[in-house]
């Protein structure tokens, strides 16, 4: 019986426009269009701020060893062109009104600062919400700042390397797949998190307190089938609406990375096709499983509460945030999966898949987690069923 | 045979129905003291005014609502200790045609039918039967939400008629409709008293109540005001006619 409902309410659903657009068209698209525009706007920002000919002014003496050395700047570097400017406060204007796109200010005194060998102070100006032009004054400054040390150091007669007696030597022991699934491990849950809900919602909404509104509760409610048949008929579309969406949305992120040229680095890519195995897959949905679950043991009693559509909705909304805020904690650094952090609803599924992208998942704490949510799924699911078998909320 | 004796019915009310009702009262009375019986084989009508009582004890005959106290038999079954079997005598047609907009007739019926648990056969020869009685063959297939009302009524009827219900309840059941489209369910009705069928609907018109009824009972503010036979209502009216007797019983 609960498979007859189960068929009736799916077959219903997948005809109903909106919750395809929320369950299945939106989480398969968001990713693919929002990367590509992403990916491609800021690569041809860069590139347009690398291949920028700009124009730097600079207030020093022209005959200087440095102006001399700003003219032979490598190619590579991007088109640049000096101006000579009279006064700082000149140079510094010229910045603010968009005339030129870099400001050097050499001290005049070079040659004396020079002999003396002491430090010389360059002033760079540049306005840093044009995007780059504090790496372009940087890379300038470093050429000139490598030249100079170099020559100083010959000039004193030091060998380099005798100046740096302990040469530190950085290792990262970290696997390639640990350092992924670190940095990038907390967008995975977080997306089926937000997705999971809202394709939870409608489905409720619609299969609750759309068939109070419709008038269609009430002949259902006549037939002898019991309401907790009724009940787990429907929450299983809604549970399957929620995973649905959720494995949309990764299979765009997946065919994003796979076919739309984003990830240049192959290392990487064979990263993640050594990550998506059906075993890291299956763990995931067994975590991710409960948490549908109670997201729709949370909705239906509010969509059974419901007068109306609109009233569900206004409710639902805002439950979103509350939700999906703390899967945001698998964006932060140093939040790691223990024993208080694996007993809290919703972090713990974060920080579990986390930990399951960098193969450091442990047994106990993945048990502590799946048994939080099975214990709240199941509660929710008992709320569902008291609140859907109130005469008073059922029936309008 | 539906057997109804000593029905209450009490609703908690929320501090917003109180405001609303202007009532400090916690608790409604919607059914008091009810108690008929409904024959196989007639039509017992259950007439009143608007808020008078009629639905919510149609919603207990069809176990929708559970009684605050009484008793209710349904074909022999104790309706209120064993709702679901009773269930299975039952069908239930209201005036607003609930029904899946998405849906096509044939896939509600076969629905209805296989939460019925009708047999494959047997569903086949009723859908068979009622389809060329209703004359549905042509708009099968067309969504619901795509079909006019009088449509939408003929797939309810069949809806409620897969089954082949002992007991049939019809909530106001021309409430809203044309003529024509309420004239398929008093046709329905008859169909359903010549078959030997127990049948009991709700109405406010005195007229249709006259055209179809063998028993009817006056329902007003939750309490039972009259009842008997039709032919006795008429011989033992004060008024002139019968919508003035109804109207003099009520305001009694």
């Amino acid at each position: 019986m609960i498979f007859t409902i189960f068929k009736k309410e799916l077959i219903d659903t997948l005809r109903d426009k909106r919750t395809m657009r929320t369950m299945l068209l939106i989480p398969l698209l968001v990713f693919p269009i929002m990367l590509t525009l992403f990916v491609n706007v800021s690569s041809s920002f860069e590139k347009k701020a690398s291949e920028e000919k700009i124009i730097l002014g600079v207030w020093g003496d022209r005959s200087g060893k440095y102006w001399k050395q700003l003219d032979q700047m490598p190619k590579g570097l991007g088109e640049m062109a000096t101006r000579s400017f009279e006064d700082t406060a000149k140079l510094k204007r010229a910045i603010e009104n968009g005339e030129i796109q870099l400001g050097l200010i050499i001290p005049k005194n070079e040659d004396v600062l020079l002999r003396n060998k002491v430090t010389i102070p360059l002033t760079w100006l540049f306005d840093a919400s044009e995007m780059g032009r504090q790496e372009r004054a940087e890379s300038y400054m470093k050429v000139m700042s490598d030249n100079a040390e170099s020559v100083r150091l010959k000039e004193l007669g030091v060998d380099a390397e005798k100046l740096h007696p302990l040469v530190p030597v950085y290792q990262n022991c970290a696997s390639d797949k640990k350092m992924i699934g670190q940095l990038a491990g907390g967008i995975l849950p977080y997306i089926f998190i937000a997705f999971g809900f809202i394709g939870c919602m409608y489905p409720a909404i619609d299969l609750f307190t759309g068939e109070k509104e419709r008038g269609t509760i009430e002949t259902l409610l006549t037939t002898p089938v019991s309401r907790w048949q009724i009940l787990v008929g429907k929450m299983m579309v809604i549970v399957t609406s929620g995973m649905l969406a959720a494995s949309c949305a990764l299979l765009g992120l997946f065919v994003s990375i796979e076919f739309l040229d984003i990830v240049h680095n192959k290392e990487i890519l064979d990263i993640v096709h050594g990550i998506l195995t059906p075993m890291f897959i299956l763990s995931m949905f067994s975590l991710l499983l409960p948490l549908v679950v109670f997201f729709a043991g949370v909705m239906i009693p509010i969509a059974v509460y419901a007068k109306s559509f609109k009233e569900a909705q206004s409710i639902i909304t805002p439950l979103n945030f509350v939700m999906v805020l703390p899967a945001m904690i698998g964006f932060f650094p140093g939040i790691e999966l223990n024993a208080i952090t694996a007993a809290i609803p919703v972090v713990n599924i974060v920080l579990s898949t986390k930990e399951l992208i960098s193969g450091t998942l442990s047994v106990g704490y993945y048990a502590i987690s799946l048994s939080i949510m099975l214990i709240l799924a199941t509660v929710s699911v008992l709320i569902s069923y008291q609140q859907f078998g109130k005469e008073s909320r059922i029936l309008n | 045979m539906i057997k109804v004796s000593h029905l209450r019915k009490e609703f908690e009310l929320s501090r917003q129905q109180q405001k609303e009702l202007n009532t400090s009262d916690k608790i409604a009375l919607a059914v008091n003291d009810v108690s008929f019986e409904c024959q196989a084989g007639k039509v017992y009508s259950l007439l009143g005014p608007n808020g008078a009582g009629k639905t919510t004890t149609l919603r207990m005959l069809s176990t929708i609502l559970t009684p605050s106290s009484g008793e209710i038999e349904i074909a022999g079954i104790d309706a209120v200790k064993y709702p679901q079997e009773a269930r299975k005598k039952i069908g239930f047609l209201t005036g607003s045609t609930g029904l899946y907009a998405r849906l096509t007739p044939i896939e509600i019926i076969d629905y209805f039918a296989a939460l019925y648990q009708v047999p494959n056969k047997e569903r086949d020869e009723r859908k068979k039967y009622l389809f060329h009685l209703l004359n549905m063959e042509d708009f099968l297939q067309k969504r619901i939400g795509k079909l006019s009302t009088g449509m939408k009524q003929k797939v309810s009827i069949c809806r409620t008629m897969i089954h082949n219900p002992e007991v049939v309840i019809f909530d106001e059941p021309t409430s809203g409709l044309d003529v024509i489209t309420a004239e398929n369910i008093i046709k329905l009705i008859r169909d359903c008293k010549d078959q030997g069928k127990t049948v009991i609907f709700s109405s406010h018109i005195m007229s249709e109540v006259d055209l179809l009824c063998d028993d009817l009972a006056i329902i007003h503010k939750g309490s039972l005001k009259y009842q008997g036979s039709m032919t006795d209502f008429r011989q033992h009216m004060e008024a002139t006619n019968l919508t003035e007797e109804f109207i003099r019983i009520v305001q009694r």
